[in-house]
């Protein structure tokens, strides 16, 4: 029988997939009913075992279970594909980006084991790090960047429900994968500035 | 948690080796072991046709204390049980670790990799109600933020004073280096401290003394001279001396370590700094602070060679009557057993 947690995971991984699909056949540009056709057809490939795995349970091999931040950044790419209305303004994901990009530098490298001091143990309910969380989302309300806060609040619920396998808040908050993506985003938008500049003189 | 109290061996020396069962695979290594009820130590390790290969499986195999004698090996994981019951795809699977937690229950923790290497693992836990009769389906210990990936497992597991699970770790992604899990009753990791950090220490063995006091042991992977690294905690865990290396030698290789009732402290390991072709038992009358050579399991004259001349992966373990139980691969093809007591331990020079 498959546990809570697996299944909290495989959806996560599916929803990525579906994600990772219609953004990669730019969905939106089929009619609406085709839309929802592929959708389906797409979520059926991607939750429907062949030999016993999932192509979501592939993912999960690789990526493991995905954070809320991957979580909103996917949901939101399906919906924008399938409404072609955008979710998250540019403004939003822009101080998303920044703060997942500030946070995996904080992260990853001391966990991996560079130094001594370790920023993943601070997840296991360290005080210090849920009133940094809390103090970063209060800024966040304050300027209007309600993604942020949204992600926040999304993980802290799915961690105190237990949902995945982790007990670490960190893995509710941030993964490699949407750290990587924010960079990606980041140094993207730095490529665009000069001509857009450019064109706003 | 400070050892159990065992009562007094046979007061005639005794020393007695065989191999372990082995009937399929060509390649076997890292066992470790437990002592169950009705007077038997239960045993696993990894075999298949080498190490990493889709048929590699961890075997498990019984023994009895008052025959001498261990039952023929069976698969207790496959690489497809685990996938099944994990909803991942698994490659293959590696070291095998058996303990108990505060209630009890056998547990036995195995790595499994996904994608890569031994640095791609991952940790899984197995628990039995019934001393491994029957165990629970695995599931996954997340110990790291980087996909969970690089995590395994050597050490003796533990329990900590608050009852948890202490499990000793170490990571093989980018660094190497060592850490103690904590984990609640359903397996979950809760915490975890840093044992050391950097590219050249992994697989640490923790042997408590008391509710506070513990030494640990590393293997040493960094630039030579190659020895055994070592730290120590007063506190019970919380704080970890920075890692030294000790005078032992150390050529990139497991280490096992038990604390006898009533002292000494033992350890098996490669008693020299470049291959695992000697294996010996350093003995330790203050804890760590100075060591002697007690024996040596192999690499003397007097022993037979195996057809590749490795000896490795020691699990060294103590009985409830006192006897000392070490498990070793024994040049990758089979798994050596050697039992002794405290008589034949007072009479080593």
């Amino acid at each position: 029988m498959i546990s809570a947690n697996t299944i909290a995971g495989l959806f996560g991984c599916g929803l990525l997939g579906l994600a990772a699909v219609a953004t990669a056949i730019r969905l939106r540009r089929l009619p609406l009913r085709a839309r929802y056709a592929v959708m389906l057809v797409a979520a059926l490939a991607v939750f429907v075992p062949i030999g016993g795995l999932s192509i979501a349970a592939c993912v999960r091999s690789v990526t493991g279970d995905l954070s809320a931040a991957t979580l909103v950044l996917a949901g939101a790419a399906c919906f924008t594909q399938l409404t072609g209305r955008t979710l998250i303004g540019h403004r939003d994901k822009q101080a998303l980006c920044w703060l997942l990009a500030l946070a995996a530098a904080f992260l990853y490298p001391f966990a991996l084991g560079w130094t001594r001091f370790d920023p993943y143990a601070l997840g296991y309910g360290s005080i210090a790090f849920v009133t940094a969380l809390l103090l970063v989302t209060l800024g966040a309300w304050s300027a209007r960047w309600y993604v942020i806060v949204f992600i926040v609040v999304a993980a802290a619920l799915a961690y105190l429900a237990g949902a995945y396998e982790s007990r670490n808040l960190w893995d509710y908050v941030i993964d490699p994968l949407v750290s990587i993506y924010a960079v990606a985003w980041l140094l993207a938008g730095v490529r665009r500035r000069p001509s857009n500049e450019l064109s706003e003189a | 948690m400070p050892p159990q109290t065992a009562g007094a061996s046979a007061a005639t020396p005794r020393y007695e080796t065989q191999l372990l069962p082995n009937s399929t695979a060509q390649s076997v290594h890292s066992a470790t072991a437990a002592e169950i009820s009705g007077g038997r130590l239960v045993a696993f390790w990894y075999g298949g046709s080498r190490e990493g290969a889709p048929d590699v499986a961890i075997y498990t195999s019984v023994y009895s204390l008052k025959e001498g004698t261990w039952s023929p090996e069976r698969a207790a994981m496959t690489r497809e049980l685990a996938q099944r019951h994990l909803q991942r795809y698994i490659r293959k699977l590696g070291n095998p670790v058996v303990g108990r937690d505060s209630k009890g229950r056998l547990c036995l923790y195995f790595v499994s990799v996904s994608v890569g290497g031994w640095a791609g693992s991952a940790v899984n836990l197995m628990v039995s109600e019934d001393e491994g009769e029957t165990w629970s389906p695995p599931r996954r210990l997340v110990a790291s933020p980087f996909f969970n990936i690089g995590t395994l497992v050597k050490g003796v597991p533990l329990v900590f004073s608050d009852g948890a699970a202490g499990l000793p770790a170490y990571h093989e992604l980018l660094g190497k280096f060592g850490e103690l899990l904590r984990l609640d009753p359903e397996g979950h990791v809760i915490g975890k401290m840093r044992l050391s950090w950097g590219q050249s220490s992994l697989q640490p063995v923790i042997v408590p003394r008391s509710d506070k006091e513990a030494v640990g042991f590393m293997r040493y992977s960094g630039d030579p001279p190659n020895r055994i690294v070592m730290v120590r905690t007063g506190d019970g865990g919380a704080h970890w001396s920075p890692p030294v290396r000790t005078e032992l030698p150390n050529p990139n290789s497991a280490i096992g370590s038990v604390l006898l009732s009533g002292g000494p402290l033992l350890l098996a390991f490669n008693n020299a700094a470049e291959n695992r072709e000697d294996l010996s038992l350093a003995l330790s009358a203050d804890f760590a602070n100075t060591w002697r050579i007690a024996h040596r399991f192999e690499g003397g004259s007097g022993s037979p060679q195996a057809p590749v001349p490795e000896y490795s992966y020691p699990w060294i373990m103590q009985d409830r009557a006192g006897d000392v139980h070490v498990l070793y691969t024994w040049g990758r093809s089979r798994i050596k057993h050697v039992r002794f007591n405290r008589a034949w331990l007072a009479g080593r020079p």
